[in-house]
C-alpha cells in the first residue's frame, strides 16, 4: 500500500539518520585530544624518547620532569588545566600572545596583590558579560586596581572566560 | 443516430459489444456502422476483446481460495511493531538508498556545522608524531594557564624562573 511504503521508506530513512550519527560519535570519540601532553602520551616511549633525543640532554631531562607533573597533576586539577587550555587554544594566535603577556604581567605584580587581582578575575569569570561590563566601567574598580591591574583583569577575564 | 465518435459517446460500442443496448439502438447504430468506416472498426474491436473474453476460462480457485485470502489480510494488519520495524532492514532498491543515504549525510554535516562552527579541521592521523618543541611551547602555556587556576597564586612557580 502507498502509505506503507511511505512509512518504511521514513523509518530507513530514520535509521540511516542515527547509523550516520552513531558513527559520527565514534568518530569523535577516536579523535585525538587536542591538547600536545596528552597527545604525546599516547606516542609509544620509543617515539617519545626518539623525539626526546633531538634536543640537549639538560633540556629533555626537563620536559621529561614537566610532563611527570603535568601527569601526577590531581585528576580534578589537570581536567580543569585541559579545558582552560582547550578554551586558550581555540583563541586565534594574536589573543594567545595577550593571554600570556597578562600572565606573565600578572605573576610580575607584588606578591600582596596577586591574590586581590586573582579573586577579581575569578568573579568576573563567572559574571555574565553584561554585568562583568558593569563592574569594569564603575569607579569602585577603578579605585581598586591600577591600570595594569585592570587591564590583566579585563584581558584574562574576556578571553578564558569560564 | 449521431455519430458516437463525434458525440463523444464510446460507451455505446462497449455496450453494443456486450449485448446490452436495446434493440432500436442497436438497429440505429448497425445503421450507422454500415455508414461511418471509422466507428466500424470500433465496433469490430470491441467485439473481438469481448468474444476474447468469452473464451478465455479462469483457471479454477482452490476451494479455501476466500478463507486464506482474507487470513493473509488479517496477518498483514495485525504485524507486530517488531515485524514493522524489521521490515525496514529488508534490502531497499539503490534509487531509494542513494538519495537517503545522501540526504542524511548532508543533515549531519549541517548538524556538525551548525553545532561546531569554525571547528572542523583536518584531524590528526592516530599514531601522530608530536614534537617535543612543541611539546615544550605547550608546557609552558600550560604553566601560565596554571597560574589562573590556583586559588594562592602565590604559590605557583615563575615559568620564566626555571
Amino acid at each position: 500500500m502507498p502509505g506503507d511504503v511511505g512509512r518504511t521508506t521514513l523509518l530507513r530513512f530514520g535509521w540511516v539518520v542515527l547509523l550516520a550519527i552513531l558513527l559520527a560519535m565514534v568518530a569523535a570519540a577516536q579523535q585525538p585530544p587536542t591538547n600536545p601532553i596528552d597527545r604525546w602520551n599516547r606516542m609509544s616511549p620509543a617515539q617519545r624518547e626518539r623525539e626526546l633525543s633531538k634536543l640537549p640532554p639538560a633540556r629533555a631531562r626537563l620536559i621529561r620532569q614537566r610532563i611527570w607533573r603535568y601527569n601526577h597533576m590531581r585528576p580534578e586539577e589537570q581536567q580543569a588545566l585541559r579545558e582552560r587550555y582547550q578554551t586558550f587554544s581555540q583563541l586565534p594566535p594574536d589573543k594567545q600572545q595577550i593571554v600570556r603577556d597578562r600572565l606573565r604581567e600578572f605573576h610580575q605584580l607584588p606578591q600582596a596583590r596577586r591574590p586581590v587581582v586573582h579573586s577579581e578575575i575569578a568573579r568576573l569569570r563567572s559574571w555574565p558579560e553584561a554585568q562583568r561590563q558593569a563592574r569594569m566601567i564603575g569607579d569602585e574598580f577603578r579605585s581598586q586596581f591600577s591600570p595594569q591591574e585592570q587591564q590583566i583583569i579585563r584581558d584574562l577575564s574576556a578571553y578564558l572566560p569560564n | 443516430m449521431n455519430c458516437p465518435i463525434q458525440s463523444r459517446n464510446p460507451e455505446r460500442f462497449v455496450a453494443y459489444a456486450a449485448g446490452t443496448l436495446d434493440p432500436e439502438t442497436a438497429r440505429a447504430l448497425e445503421r450507422h456502422l454500415a455508414e461511418c468506416a471509422a466507428c466500424r472498426s470500433i465496433a469490430a474491436d470491441q467485439t473481438a476483446v469481448w468474444k476474447a473474453l468469452d473464451a478465455w476460462e479462469a483457471p479454477p480457485l482452490s476451494p479455501n481460495f476466500d478463507q486464506r485470502l482474507y487470513r493473509r489480510i488479517d496477518q498483514e494488519v495485525r504485524f507486530s511493531w517488531w515485524d514493522r520495524l524489521a521490515r525496514t532492514f529488508r534490502p531497499m532498491p539503490l534509487r531509494q538508498a542513494v538519495p537517503l543515504t545522501a540526504s542524511a549525510g548532508l543533515l549531519l554535516v549541517a548538524g556538525l556545522l551548525l553545532q561546531h562552527p569554525g571547528t572542523i579541521a583536518p584531524v590528526a592521523p592516530r599514531g601522530e608524531i608530536v614534537r617535543a618543541n612543541q611539546v615544550e611551547r605547550t608546557l609552558d602555556d600550560l604553566d601560565l594557564l596554571r597560574l589562573l587556576g590556583t586559588a594562592d597564586s602565590t604559590q605557583s612557580v615563575h615559568p620564566d624562573a626555571r
